[in-house]
């Protein structure tokens, strides 16, 4: 017996997989570009808001293997992740799926009671369509971080060509921070995010690969807050 | 709902496979598939990736030569300190090269290649030409940056002495550290921010950073500005360079 319903469209599911693929080389690159200047202080200065600069990142997570190689990989993956987050937004803009993202009056309300049922200081799932407030929030705020790597991106790789841009960002070394801060929250939204799917929504994990979701087995359904009523119940025999 | 989201009868379930199996093969087959890329790769990345990252780099020269304009130009922060001598030094050989006039004679910067007027300029030769003082903020392929102020000779100034031929499309910076030499693309090489360096902070080029002297422009990054200069070549094609031929961007724009 079939119970999916179509959640994710095609586009959307190319698109997410490219990105999943795209931001991991794009931070892994750029991490090793880093490290080879793991600091943001202009020479001879010091930088106020970073606290570990000169320690590295460790290697593991790098990618790459040396500077120009880190920076070739960095230079071309940069193309996909635009070119994909612009097919993206573009489909979803003339699909109608914005209208599940865009923030709605009392998104910060709708937020707050998700974030007191995922610690248990209530005790139903708050009504949600298609994802919670949490997930809306994090959803249309993804776009916007990246859309400040991107920007901060071409302030730092074109310094003089592009100096308005990097000026308006206040430089080249806080436009060089600017970029990595907007790197560090998309990659804690996405590690959260990866961590949301396994401890509260594994079904999602099938709707991103095929599309289908069984919206009787939704977190709402379930009452699912993370690793509680992780599995659907067996229904009843007919 | 739009058609767009019925999905269409599985092409395993028209031959007959269950769809579920089907898929569970082929997510194994994409994984076994990934895994043998990406351990066929040494730590940087998968081989077969390189022709891949080569036309990157020709689209990106493409991208960056379309984005060159002239009248761009580098202005240090007003507020940002001059580096002094936390400006990094670099050179290739084993020490500090240093020109020595016992052993090859007064050092000359030669001019030549395609021009009609080659020259070999003496230090206070070069100095005796227009001199030009630009407080400019330094890029360096590494990530860090440096506010110092450079003293020279503009090379579009030396070009039009020596009467560049229409042919020449290239510039090769030559040196006496270890044969270091990169060269460039015209355009940059003629920006109005691109010199031929003499003095740096209000003195004489030190030997850390290239005396006597040294090509220095902020629309190329560090590297591609060699030092302990001897000789510019105008050709007709690129000549690589000392770090381009190991593998860093050879158009390496800023």
């Amino acid at each position: 017996m079939k119970r999916e319903t179509p959640r994710h469209h095609f586009v959307v599911r190319v698109t997410h997989w490219v990105n999943a693929l795209a931001l991991a080389i794009m931070v892994g690159s750029g991490l090793r570009i880093f490290n080879a200047y793991p600091a943001f202080a202009r020479k001879g200065e010091t930088f106020c808001c970073y606290p570990f600069e000169g320690h590295t990142i460790p290697a593991w997570l790098t990618f790459g293997g040396w500077l120009a190689g880190a920076r070739h990989w960095h230079f071309a993956a940069m193309w996909v992740l635009v070119a994909n987050g612009l097919v993206y937004l573009g489909f979803i803009y003339l699909h109608g799926e914005w209208r599940d993202l865009v923030p709605r009056r009392g998104l910060f309300r709708d937020v707050w009671e998700m974030v007191k049922f995922y610690v248990a200081r209530r005790k139903d799932h708050p009504r949600q369509g298609k994802h919670n407030a949490l997930q809306r929030l994090v959803y249309f705020s993804m776009p916007l971080f990246g859309a400040l790597a991107v920007v901060s991106g071409l302030a730092i790789w074109k310094p003089v060509q592009l100096a308005p841009l990097t000026v308006l960002l206040g430089g080249y070394v806080w436009a060089r921070y600017w970029h990595f801060v907007a790197m560090s929250i998309l990659v804690a939204l996405s590690l959260g995010h990866v961590f949301m799917v396994f401890a509260v929504d594994p079904y999602a994990l099938r709707a991103i690969i095929t599309g289908g979701y069984d919206e009787s087995k939704s977190p709402e359904e379930r009452n699912a807050r993370p690793f509680v009523n992780l599995r659907a119940k067996k229904e009843a025999p007919p | 709902m739009s058609k767009l989201w019925r999905p269409v009868r599985h092409a395993a379930e028209r031959l007959g496979i269950d769809r579920r199996a089907f898929l569970a093969a082929g997510a194994t087959a994409g994984v076994g598939a990934a895994a043998l890329v990406l351990g066929g790769c040494n730590s940087r990345g998968p081989r077969s990736a390189e022709k891949l990252l080569a036309a990157s780099e020709r689209w990106n020269e493409r991208v960056e030569r379309a984005l060159f304009r002239h009248t761009a130009m580098n202005v240090a922060p007003t507020g940002a300190r001059a580096a002094g001598t936390a400006f990094p030094s670099y050179f290739v050989a084993d020490e500090v090269p240093v020109w020595d006039e016992q052993e090859s004679g007064v050092w000359r910067l030669e001019i030549g290649g395609l021009v009609r007027r080659p020259a070999k300029l003496t230090l206070d030769e070069l100095k005796a030409l227009p001199r030009t003082d630009l407080r400019l903020e330094h890029f360096c392929v590494e990530g860090w940056s440096a506010v110092s102020v450079r003293t020279g000779v503009l090379l579009s100034e030396l070009a039009r002495r020596a009467d560049v031929m229409p042919d020449a499309r290239f510039v090769d910076f030559e040196s006496f550290d270890d044969g270091y030499h990169e060269s460039w693309d015209l355009e940059s090489a003629l920006h109005p921010q691109t010199l031929v360096v003499y003095g740096q902070d209000g003195r004489l080029l030190e030997p850390a950073y290239g005396a006597p002297a040294r090509v220095y422009s902020p629309v190329k990054l560090g590297y591609k500005n060699t030092k302990y200069l001897t000789r510019i070549m105008f050709l007709p094609s690129a000549n690589g360079g000392y770090w381009s031929d190991q593998g860093y961007e050879w158009y390496a724009g800023v």
